[in-house]
C-alpha cells in the first residue's frame, strides 16, 4: 500500500470576504510520487504550496503531510517540519549578503550538519545543478537562471522528504530546464515525493508525470502519470 | 522530530561571528548603544564608588567609637577627679585617657601644620583638657548608654560631652542616600540604556527581516534566529559596563593623582580605594543584563508578532 505524503481534504483557503484562493480542494499525493501541479496565473498555485509548508493555515480543510496533520501543528515544531520539505521559490529567496557557499552552508548550521561538512555538501549539492565554479559568488552576482540552480541546490542539499518547486524552470532556456527536471527525477529516484507547480506545458507534456489543474482555485483536471513514467508509489519499483 | 535540546558549539560560534558581522555593520546605531550603557553604568559607578569609601571611613571610625568629654577650662582638680570617678563607675565608658591641654594642642599642631604657626602665635593655650573613652559601637547607640551620657553632662566642671558616633550615624545616613541616589540615577539610566539597545536591536531586525523570513522558511528555529539577535545585545552591554569601569578606574586615579596631595585628611578618606572586585564584577554583569534584556525585549516582540 502506497503511503500518503500530502492530503489535502477539502481545503478552502479565503484571504477575505471576496478573495477565495482555494475552494474545497481535495487531493493526495503517494510517498515517492512525482506531480506537477498546473493552471493559469491566480489559479492558487502558490497559495497550495504555501499550505503545505505552513506559511498560511487553511479556513477550511485538513492537510495532513507525512502523517501530520498541519492544523494541530505546534508553533515550535514547524522548523523541524519545514527541514523535511526542500522548497525552490519563485524568488529564490536567497540571503543576497552571503556566497552561495554560504547561503547553502547556512542551511547546514540550521540542520546541525558539522562545519567540516559543510563544504564537501555544498561543493556536492552546487555540483549537481553545475555551478560548483560559482561557490564564492554572491546572488546578486550570477543570472537569474544561476539564482534559480542556487535555490534548487539549497532545496536539494538534505535530501528532503518532499521536494517543492514553484516555476523552478521560468528564468531557464529549454536546456536547462530539461537538465533541472533531470535533477528533481534523479530526486524522486532518492526517494522524494516531488511536486513542481508550473506554467510549462512542454515540460510537463515531455515528462509524463501525473498533473493536477488549477484554476480559480479549483481543481479542473487530473491526468495520471503515463505507465512508463509510474513512480516507485505507483508500483514501478514494485512497492504498490 | 529532532528536537534541539542544547545548542551546538558550531551554532554558538555561528551565533558570536553573526552578531559581531552585525555590529560592524551597524557601527554607529551599535555605538549609541554601547556609549549609553557606558554613561549609566558610569554615573552607578561613581556613586558606588563614593558609598564605598564612604563606608569604608564610616568603618574605620565605627571600630574605634569614642566619647570626648571636655573639661572647663577653670575645672578644679576635685571636679576632674570627679569626672573621672564618674566614668570609672560606668563600665559602658570602657578604657579612658586622659589628654592634658599640652597634648591637645600638640595634637593639632600635627595634624594641622599648616595652621600650627597660628597657634603658636596665641598668648594662650586654646584647647581644653579631656577624657577619651573607648565605647563600643552597639553600646554607643543603646538608650541606656544615652541616659549615662546626659547624666555625665550633669556633672560639675564638665563643658562638652562629644560622641564620635553621632558622626558615624550621620555619615552612615550619607552613604545610604549616596546608594539610593546611585542606584535610583543608575537604574533609571540602566533601564534606558536597555530600551536604547531594544531600539538598536529592533531596527537590525527590520534590516534583517526578508532573512529572518528565510531563515524560518528553511527550518530555522526561534532560537537558531534569535541567538545573534541576543549575542549582539550582550555583547554591547558587556563592552558598555568595560569602557565604563574603564572610564570610572581612569577619573578615580586622575583625581586621586591631583586631588589627593598626602596631607589631606579629607581627600584621604575618598581615596582609599577603587571599587573591590565584587563590585566591579556586579557592574559588568548589570551592562550584560541590560544589553541581554534590551535584545530580549525586542526579540521577543518581534518573534512573536511572525507566524
Amino acid at each position: 500500500m502506497p503511503h500518503t505524503m500530502i492530503h489535502f481534504y477539502h481545503v478552502t483557503k479565503r484571504f477575505d470576504r471576496y478573495s477565495t484562493a482555494l475552494h474545497d480542494v481535495t487531493f493526495h499525493i503517494d510517498k515517492g510520487e512525482f506531480v506537477f501541479l498546473t493552471g493559469p496565473s491566480g489559479a492558487g498555485k502558490s497559495t497550495l504550496l504555501k499550505l503545505i509548508l505552513r506559511q498560511m493555515k487553511p479556513s477550511d480543510g485538513q492537510i495532513v503531510v507525512n502523517g501530520r496533520n498541519l492544523n494541530a501543528m505546534r508553533r515550535a515544531q514547524l522548523p523541524f517540519f519545514r527541514r523535511e520539505i526542500g522548497m525552490v521559490f519563485q524568488d529564490f529567496k536567497l540571503i543576497e549578503r552571503m556566497t552561495v557557499f554560504e547561503n547553502l552552508s547556512f542551511i547546514l548550521t540550521v540542520l546541525g550538519v558539522a562545519p567540516k561538512e559543510h563544504k564537501k555538501k555544498a561543493y556536492g549539492a552546487l555540483r549537481a545543478v553545475s555551478l560548483h565554479h560559482k561557490l564564492n559568488a554572491y546572488p546578486p552576482q550570477l543570472s537569474g537562471g544561476e539564482q534559480q540552480r542556487v535555490a534548487v541546490a539549497r532545496a536539494l542539499i538534505n535530501d528532503p522528504l518532499v521536494l517543492i518547486a514553484d516555476e523552478p524552470t521560468g528564468n531557464l532556456d529549454p536546456d536547462l530546464s530539461a537538465e533541472i527536471l533531470e535533477i528533481f527525477s534523479d530526486a524522486n529516484l532518492r526517494g522524494s515525493t516531488v511536486l513542481i507547480a508550473t506554467h510549462d506545458r512542454e515540460l510537463i507534456q515531455r515528462s509524463g508525470r501525473r498533473v493536477i489543474a488549477l484554476d480559480r482555485g479549483r481543481i479542473t483536471d487530473e491526468k495520471p502519470a503515463a505507465p512508463e513514467r509510474a513512480t516507485r508509489a505507483g508500483g514501478l519499483f514494485g512497492i504498490g | 522530530m529532532r528536537r534541539d535540546a542544547e545548542i551546538p558549539r558550531s551554532t554558538l560560534g555561528y551565533f558570536f561571528r553573526e552578531a559581531l558581522r552585525r555590529i560592524w555593520v551597524s557601527k554607529r546605531t551599535s555605538f549609541v548603544a554601547v556609549a549609553m550603557i557606558a554613561i549609566s553604568l558610569l554615573i552607578l559607578g561613581a556613586f558606588l564608588l563614593l558609598s564605598e569609601n564612604l563606608s569604608r571611613a564610616v568603618t574605620r571610625w565605627q571600630g574605634s567609637s569614642r566619647v570626648t568629654v571636655y573639661l572647663d577650662a577653670d575645672a578644679t582638680p576635685a571636679q576632674v577627679h570627679d569626672v573621672d570617678a564618674f566614668l570609672a563607675a560606668h563600665r559602658d565608658f570602657g578604657a579612658r585617657r586622659f589628654v592634658t591641654k599640652e597634648e591637645a594642642l600638640a595634637r593639632f599642631k600635627s595634624y594641622f601644620t599648616n595652621l600650627s604657626e597660628v597657634v603658636g602665635e596665641l598668648d594662650e593655650n586654646p584647647f581644653p583638657a579631656s577624657f577619651e573613652c573607648n565605647v563600643s559601637p552597639r553600646t554607643a547607640q543603646s538608650p541606656a548608654f544615652a541616659r549615662e551620657v546626659a547624666d555625665l553632662r550633669a556633672v560639675a566642671g564638665i563643658d562638652q560631652v562629644q560622641l564620635d558616633w553621632d558622626w558615624v550615624r550621620r555619615l552612615r545616613r550619607l552613604v545610604d542616600v549616596v546608594n539610593i541616589a546611585g542606584f535610583v540615577a543608575g537604574g533609571i539610566l540602566a533601564i534606558a540604556a536597555a530600551f536604547t539597545i531594544a531600539n538598536v536591536i529592533r531596527l537590525t531586525m527590520m534590516l534583517y527581516r526578508e532573512e529572518i523570513e528565510i531563515m524560518r522558511l528553511v527550518g530555522a528555529t526561534e532560537r537558531i534566529i534569535r541567538g545573534p539577535f541576543l549575542i549582539e545585545g550582550l555583547l554591547q552591554g558587556t563592552v558598555g559596563a568595560l569602557v565604563a569601569v574603564g572610564l570610572l578606574f581612569g577619573s578615580y586615579e586622575l583625581a586621586r593623582r591631583l586631588l589627593s596631595p598626602a596631607s589631606s585628611l579629607l581627600w584621604g578618606f575618598l581615596f582609599a580605594g577603587f571599587l573591590p572586585w565584587q563590585k566591579i564584577a556586579g557592574l559588568i554583569a548589570g551592562g550584560m543584563v541590560a544589553g541581554w534584556l534590551g535584545s530580549w525585549i525586542s526579540v521577543r516582540e518581534r518573534t512573536e508578532e511572525a507566524t
